[in-house]
């Protein structure tokens, strides 16, 4: 009789199951979630923060203030994903760009993908634009320093357990001469335990 | 009679039958198709069967499995992002399905191992991301090849058994190596082929020349000349040929081959009146997956360097692979169908104290519902080789089976992977950015 149980069981699992269907919430912006234990939204925006704080607190920020008497313009260039994740490091570039603007202490300005748009737009508008509207050429801010850094991992497993260790690495790098005025690091560990079982 | 029954009322011994026929016929009938498909491969193009297949429907359990098909299809057709997309998704699907299901489990011991989602073989864990790593990587995309190779390097680590190699794959080491040599980080890349020489000594696969040049040229460059004399000396290598191999304006070009198509499983079955109070009660079927013997001849492909004819050699034959896989499972199938062969014996016994006729149609059903389990990834090569060419050449000539002598310029200095098929025309080819690294 067991086994007949176990055979009707099967059969309402089925049935039940095949119903189950995706469901959708919408959350909070801000709000940690944590699906998979990967690097995602949150680890992004609080790595961003956490670092920009970091970098404008530090020294060299005073010591350009004092050589120059302005704000210095930072540029932000390539963060190379060297994890072992595919993790998208343009909307972490981004969230860095964010936070170095917000903050409201160092000019910004844009990245050469972007300069070359501009710069193809302004030609346009040397042809085609009034000479009062028109935006001249060879007016462009040059950047002091770049941030430039890398994301690494390293992932320690057992079983279906992982322990999941990211460090960010970035620097700021001074244009001019090359000399490295800050370099920052933010460490994320993380447990994963996954499910044995599924339904 | 008087026995309670077994199945709620609103669900008949009829309903069960058509349940089972409807449910089961179709997927087998699936299953057989993509086995017939994945053989064709040796005479029709990988496109070809690529349009056949995309016009098949799979169940949901069978979702993963179908990915991994048409993402080495896309990849074979050199349609790298969509390879991309549905072996991720495979790769996606395959890391929830690896914890155990409970109402599959049922599903498994009382009607088919067919029940279960298809949550990929440990050496299906991993080739998963060797095929991710080569699509990203003619994908012009070597950081994220990068990623997929320490993927499999962690998968690797999770599948790590005391007394066995199961998911332990030395092209995985091999591809990973060529990745970090492409990214200079030759020290990553000597470890690599370290790894993937213990593992074919280990299933007693002769170590390729190419993997001994290998260790043994990245051991002098890397200057750990205590292993170098040692490689020397085993290998056979002289200083001439390693001063060769090492010259600083040479090409390198990392040459894989994929040959023939990996065998499908087949379904064994037995059927067998059983005996009870001296009179034939009822059928019984038992069905085991299995891997035929096929007498196959492996070619391999050629590269000619100057006056040299260079040919690939094997650094894993995914056929011996998928039957390691099957042998270690083997144990838990059998005992599943043992148990599940008695849960429906039972079952119809019970149906047939309660009517007869329905006791002849829950046997009916048990047995149409038995079936083995066939899915396999069968797009597959059913052999991965090597070959490592160093060379101050300023071409070499490519041939495979379909692929007709193609020519590849080199500069001085370049490092290139080629990968040919031997059910493909298309040469693959990636050239490493030298302003990248």
């Amino acid at each position: 009789m067991k086994c007949s149980k176990l055979v009707a069981l099967t059969l309402s699992s089925v049935l039940i199951l095949g119903g189950c269907g995706t469901t959708v919430e919408r959350v909070d912006a801000d709000t940690a979630v944590d699906l998979s234990g990967a690097w995602n939204d949150t680890d992004s925006q609080l790595t961003a923060r956490t670092m920009v704080e970091d970098a404008l607190s530090r020294p060299w920020f005073k010591k350009h203030m004092q050589a120059t008497g302005k704000a210095p313009t930072v540029i932000v260039g390539k963060i190379k994903n060297l994890s072992h994740e595919h993790i998208n490091t343009q909307t972490f570039i981004a969230d860095i760009e964010r936070e170095l603007i917000n903050s409201g202490d160092v000019e910004f300005v844009a990245d050469a993908t972007a300069r070359k748009e501009i710069r193809e737009e302004r030609g346009d508008q040397d042809l085609n634009a009034t000479e009062e509207t028109r935006s001249e050429m060879g007016k462009e801010i040059g950047a002091d320093y770049m941030m430039q850094g890398k994301i690494n991992t390293i992932i320690d497993v057992d079983g279906t357990d992982q322990v999941r260790f990211y460090q960010v690495d970035l620097e700021l790098i001074s244009m001019k001469d090359n000399r490295k005025v800050w370099i920052g690091q933010q460490k994320i560990k993380k447990l994963v335990e996954n499910s044995k079982m599924r339904k | 009679m008087g026995r309670r029954s077994f199945l709620p009322s609103f669900i008949s011994y009829r309903f069960f039958l058509l349940f089972a026929l409807l449910i089961l016929s179709g997927c087998s009938v699936t299953h057989k198709k993509v086995n017939l498909l994945s053989q064709s491969l040796n005479t029709n193009s990988p496109e070809a069967v690529l349009t056949q297949i995309q016009t098949l429907k799979p169940e949901e359990r069978d979702r993963p499995l179908f990915n991994l098909n048409i993402g080495t299809l896309q990849f074979l057709s050199q349609d790298y992002p969509a390879a991309i997309t549905s072996l991720t998704l495979a790769k996606d699907e395959m890391a929830i399905l690896f914890a155990t299901s409970f109402s599959e489990n049922i599903g498994a011991a009382t009607v088919n191992e067919t029940m279960r989602s298809y949550s990929g073989t440990p050496s299906d864990l991993v080739m998963v991301h060797n095929i991710l790593a080569l699509s990203y990587l003619f994908n012009d995309d070597p950081d994220a090849a990068c990623v997929e190779i320490l993927q499999a390097d962690i998968m690797m680590k999770k599948l790590i058994k005391k007394d066995s190699n199961s998911g332990q794959l030395a092209s995985a080491h091999v591809i990973s190596a060529i990745i970090y040599e492409l990214l200079d980080e030759q020290d990553n890349a000597f470890i690599s082929y370290k790894f993937a020489a213990e593992l074919m000594q280990a299933r007693g696969a002769p170590l390729t020349d190419d993997i001994k040049l290998s260790l043994t040229r990245l051991s002098k460059e890397l200057g750990v000349l205590d292993q170098f004399d040692q490689y020397k000396t085993e290998f056979a290598i002289s200083d001439e040929q390693i001063n060769e191999l090492t010259a600083a304006n040479n090409s390198n070009l990392y040459f894989i081959h994929f040959d023939s198509v990996v065998t499908s499983k087949k379904e064994v079955s037995i059927m067998v009146p059983s005996y009870h109070d001296n009179r034939n009660d009822q059928l019984v079927r038992i069905a085991m997956p299995s891997y035929p013997n096929v007498a196959r001849s492996i070619g391999s492909a050629d590269i000619d360097v100057g006056e040299q004819d260079i040919r690939t050699t094997e650094i894993e034959s995914v056929d011996v692979l998928a039957r390691e896989d099957l042998d270690a499972e083997y144990p838990a199938i059998l005992l599943a169908t043992t148990a599940r062969a008695v849960i429906k014996y039972d079952a119809v016994k019970n149906a047939e104290k309660k009517d007869p006729l329905a006791g002849f149609l829950m046997n009916v059903a048990t047995v149409l519902s038995e079936s083995a389990d066939v899915r396999s990834w069968n797009m597959l090569p059913a052999s991965i080789q090597y070959a490592y060419v160093s060379t101050n050449e300023e071409n070499v000539s490519i041939r495979a089976r379909k692929l007709a002598k193609r020519k590849i310029e080199l500069t001085a200095g370049s490092k290139h992977v080629i990968l040919t098929s031997s059910i493909s025309d298309k040469l693959f080819h990636y050239q490493q950015d030298k302003s990248i690294y």
